[in-house]
């Protein structure tokens, strides 16, 4: 991977000097390297850290503020279940904890073979569709165990 | 200078200060969590905010300029308030855990929740748990004690270039750690101990002995390097239990490296000497003082009267003070009637004075410890100032940060080639042909100073030995690409200003009194004076011991260091040897340990009984640092006190003491009876030796391969020291010893493939002189066709394979490497 800061920060790049462009190209290439390889590999982050001239616990320092990147890989399928105060009240833990058992994996953690990955969040802003969980980019509402069914099948099917 | 008002007191400050700097010169104390004067405002704790009249916000005192004619309150019924509520907030989860913290007594943290805090908090949640890392060496990390300031992640990447912690997470759960949470390794200077203002950051020797409240503190100067830094140490029940920095003080103004910090536990090793020892037959046996010192005399004063005086020599040492140092020079001389003295700086510092001397024709040259800052640009040679000279290197640092633009010339990757805008990686031992190279270049684009030139001698014939280093040639001699080198030469003839530096010490053997002269020769040719090379003396006292006798007199016929131990001519029967180890320390220990085995008597006198001291009929034990008083001058020539603050190990005796009842014993009382007599002699001594200046010269010199190297020995062996260690003696450094124990043989991955030579396993080396055996592992930091050693480790006897040049350097050596076991 080769950064071309100029080109990244475009305009911006006239009122800043080169420590600071460089430290301004992290955010954008953590987010390339999340892309490609769905976490940050440590290999990669030490490779940035040489190429940038940035200390890598800058650089880890840095990607660890944010919550949307990750260190370790994550699964093909990343199956979030909503644990906000109404998919709470209509049973959302049910929800987590059938996953859980299917896939024997914990809150935040992924099975072995990459398959999926499994996260509890904050609500997600559609409460009238309670219990709610999402795989991927797709809502699946008011889950009952039939739904629970089908989505296990979902989430194991390639 | 600009004036403003402060709690009602009229005060002048610096342009540019804030108004927290303006109020803590001039002693008004504003509470502060996140500040340092070496590091940037930050504005994190908020805990400094004041009222500035005319304004309607509070003010963070840390972030805000002082402004000319400013009138500021830092104590008014609402800052309370408000800091009230900070520090009730930051207790909401620090732990506390005051009883069981080594911080407590002298934390930030507790004497701001003591002055501001409430009995009773407002706010319930949960307390930080987490656990301490304690994985790495000499350094905790207790992330639960943390408050977020970021001094230590601060100071660790801005001010030591380092970088080697993070504030790692976001919000309660962040923690101070290294990258991927592995185990800490970085420098171990500790800076991050010093700002940590909470006990988040602790020392692990340092830890459970003592409450700070029960320490004395006593400040005394750092034995180790020549940067002469001033340590202020704990001592509890008669032991010194811990070193820290302390802004305001010496020359290090609060800095430490961590041989000052955590090294000087050497003088509690169990190793230490505490009787006197009388060699029968192949044993020491344990003496008494009257009869070691009676022995020493009776077998000193035969020798003279069978040999005469020049039969007798001595070594001293830049680890002993002024005063030892100059008591070893008075019994040599006046006691003994010789002049066969000198120390090991023969091999290092003594050649950076003449070369010195020789080039600018002036005596004595102490370095600036803050020549780097405001230079355009600054030139290291082939020297890692900030392993050498870890506080003259931060300084460097600084100068970069400042705008001064770093050229690094060497063969490994180092912190400065790291801070440096252009490396240029040479191959080791080839820096005087890239000064050549460089001097080749500013001499044919007339680029240097034609009006001064013409005032310094041997100029046409220092002209016209450039004339073969081609910018081509001179790639070829250094690795270095030729547009790299005209590059460098023409910024530095450009620049208005210039700082070329290199440090030359008795253990590193790629360069040389040439590599010194070629430096000189460039300063001259830029029209520049002798201040702007700068090459510090190594240890402690090189600096003061040079200049208290150690070498023989130029109108007497006394020898130095080379005749007496390396010359075949065998004069010399008897050597007294003074805080030295010949065998370990100096070039070609085989050739030195013959020499000493055809001497009739050999005293040393130590803190331990080294390689040498083994070979001795008698062994004095000396009290170490730390057990006497004297001076030490570092290498910028300050005369500093170096304190007595415990008592002596064992029997041991101040090296001077020794000295003089040795010469009572020899019915000369050395006209000494204290130690302030010596001190008024030196001072006397000194005064005399103020020589005339002489005139500025050229000296002509040229790249000369190291040593042959051939098919019988193919690798060339590069010595250099390391970051943890100075000299040999911090390796009796306990805590030292935790970070790096090992004399590690490093070695590039292809020559290990190819020599099938696995990470870890045990080689045997050899070079003409003789072989080692080392455990070797495997690395990218050095070139193929080269193999990397450290200096420091006794064990190790590296300097069995190494070789003296007629001109006293060590060079370079040409070894072979094979599996330990099997034979050529
Ligand atoms: S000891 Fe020095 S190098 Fe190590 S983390 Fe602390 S400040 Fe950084
Ligand atoms: S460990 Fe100490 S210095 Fe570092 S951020 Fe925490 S409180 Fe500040
Ligand atoms: S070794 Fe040198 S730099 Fe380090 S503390 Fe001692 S005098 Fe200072
Ligand atoms: S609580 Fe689940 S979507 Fe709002
Ligand atoms: S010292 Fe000013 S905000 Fe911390």
């Amino acid at each position: 991977m080769s950064l071309k800061v100029d080109e990244i920060i475009g305009v911006v790049s006239s009122v800043l000097d080169e420590t600071q462009k460089k430290r301004g190209t992290l955010i954008h290439a953590f987010q390339e390297i999340q892309k490609e390889q769905n976490y940050l590999p440590e290999e990669e982050l030490v490779k940035l850290s040489k190429e940038l001239d940035i200390p890598m616990s800058d650089v880890y320092s840095t990607a660890t503020f944010y919550k949307q990147f990750y260190f370790t890989p994550r699964g093909r399928k990343i199956v979030k279940v909503c644990t906000g105060t109404a998919c709470h009240v209509r049973g959302a833990s049910k929800v987590m904890d059938a996953l859980k058992n299917e896939f024997n994996v914990g809150d935040g953690e992924t099975t072995e073979d990459l398959a999926m990955t499994l996260e509890s969040v904050g609500c997600i802003g559609c409460c009238g569709l309670a219990p709610v969980a999402t795989i991927n980019e797709g809502i699946i509402g008011e889950i009952d165990s039939p739904k629970l069914s089908k989505m296990i099948e979902d989430i194991k099917e390639d | 200078m600009i004036n403003l008002e402060i709690n009602g007191k009229k005060i002048t400050a610096n342009e540019g200060d804030t108004i927290l700097r303006a109020s803590l010169n001039n002693d008004i104390y504003i509470p502060n969590l996140c500040d340092d004067k070496r590091l940037r405002p930050y504005g994190g704790c908020r805990l400094c905010i004041v009222e500035v009249e005319g304004q309607a916000r509070l003010m963070a005192a840390c972030s805000s300029p002082a402004v000319d004619g400013m009138v500021i309150q830092t104590e008014t019924p609402k800052l309370k308030k408000y800091r009230q509520t900070i520090i009730e907030l930051l207790l909401v989860h620090h732990p506390l855990e005051c009883p069981e913290c080594d911080k407590a007594g002298e934390c930030n943290l507790q004497d701001l929740a003591y002055e501001y805090g409430k009995p009773e908090s407002r706010f319930i949640r949960s307390r930080k748990t987490t656990k301490s890392d304690i994985r790495g060496p000499l350094i905790e990390l207790t992330s639960r004690r943390c408050i977020l300031c970021g001094k230590c992640v601060r100071i660790c990447s801005d001010h030591q270039g380092r970088g080697a912690i993070g504030l790692i997470g976001r919000g309660f759960p962040t923690v101070v750690q290294p990258a991927f949470g592995e185990t800490l390794e970085c420098d171990y200077c500790g800076q991050c101990l010093d700002v940590c203002p909470t006990g988040a950051i602790l020392s692990k020797p340092y830890k459970f002995t003592a409450r700070s409240w029960f320490l004395d503190e006593q400040d005394s100067i750092c034995p180790f390097c020549g940067v002469g830094c001033t340590l202020t140490l704990g001592i509890r029940e008669g032991k010194i239990l811990r070193a820290r920095g302390e802004q305001g003080k010496g020359v290090n103004d609060g800095n430490l490296c961590g041989r000052g910090r955590f090294g000087i536990d050497y003088i509690y090793s169990k190793k230490r000497l505490t009787t006197p020892l009388i060699k029968k037959g192949e044993e020491f046996v344990t003496a008494s003082w009257e009869e070691a010192l009676a022995h020493v005399a009776k077998s000193l004063t035969n020798i003279i009267k069978k040999y005469g005086p020049a039969a007798v020599g001595a070594i001293g040492s830049p680890r002993c003070t002024n005063e030892d140092n100059f008591a070893l020079n008075k019994f040599i001389r006046e006691v003994v009637g010789s002049d066969n003295i000198e120390s090991s700086a023969a091999f290092g510092y003594e050649k950076v004075q003449k070369v010195m001397t020789a080039a600018f024709g002036t005596n004595n040259h102490p370095v600036n410890l803050e020549s780097p800052l405001g230079k355009e640009i600054i030139f290291a040679v082939e020297s890692d100032l900030s392993v050498t000279h870890p506080i003259f290197g931060l300084k460097i640092l600084e100068a970069t940060r400042e705008g001064s633009r770093l050229i690094t010339a060497d063969s490994r990757e180092t912190k400065l080639t790291r801070h440096s805008a252009d490396w240029l990686k040479l191959m080791d031992g080839t820096s005087v042909a890239l000064l050549n190279g460089i001097m080749h270049v500013i001499t044919e684009d007339d680029l240097f100073n034609k009006e001064t030139v013409t005032g310094i001698a041997n100029f046409d014939t220092f002209l016209a030995s450039l004339k073969e280093y081609t910018p081509e040639k001179t790639a070829e001699l250094t690795g270095v690409p030729a547009a790299k080198i005209i590059e460098t030469a023409k910024a530095l003839a450009a620049a208005k200003s210039r700082l070329i530096t290199l440090s030359l010490s008795l253990s590193e053997n790629t360069k040389g009194s040439a590599a010194i002269k070629a430096a000189a020769n460039l300063v001259n040719l830029l029209g520049e004076g002798a201040e702007s090379l700068q090459i510090p003396a190594e240890y402690s006292n090189t600096y003061g011991s040079y200049n208290s006798g150690l070498r023989p007199d130029s109108n007497k016929p006394g020898k130095g260091l080379k005749e007496m131990l390396y010359d075949s001519e065998s004069f010399l029967k008897a050597i007294y040897i003074m805080g030295e180890d010949p065998v370990i320390n100096f070039p070609n220990s085989t050739a030195v340990t013959e020499k000493l085995k055809s001497l009739d008597f050999i005293v040393v006198q130590d803190i331990f009984l080294t390689a040498t001291a083994k070979m001795a009929d008698v062994v004095f034990p000396a009290s170490s640092w730390g057990e006497k008083s004297g001076t030490f001058t570092n290498a910028s020539s300050i005369d500093q006190e170096v304190l007595k603050l415990v008592d002596p190990t064992g029997q041991s005796v101040s090296d001077w003491m020794i000295l003089k009842n040795l010469s009572l014993t020899m019915g000369s009382d050395l006209g000494i009876k204290k130690l302030a007599d010596i001190q008024h002699e030196l001072k006397s001594y000194h005064e005399k030796q103020k020589a005339p200046e002489g005139v500025k010269a050229f000296l002509t010199v040229h790249h000369g391969p190291a040593e042959e190297i051939d098919s019988r020995f193919p690798f060339k062996l590069v010595i250099r020291d390391i970051l943890q260690h100075s000299g040999s003696m911090s390796t009796r450094s306990k805590s030292l010893d935790l970070v790096i124990s090992e004399a590690l043989l490093k070695l590039n991955t292809e020559d290990a493939e190819r020599l099938a030579i696995r990470d870890s396993s045990h080689v045997k080396l050899s070079s003409k002189n003789g072989e080692i055996y080392l455990k070797a592992v495997i690395s990218e930091d050095v070139p193929m066709g080269t193999v990397f050693v450290p200096s420091h480790f006794p064990y190790a006897r590296i300097n069995t394979l190494t070789q003296l040049t007629p001109e006293g350097d060590a060079v370079i050596a040409g070894v072979n490497i094979e599996h330990a076991g099997k034979s050529s």
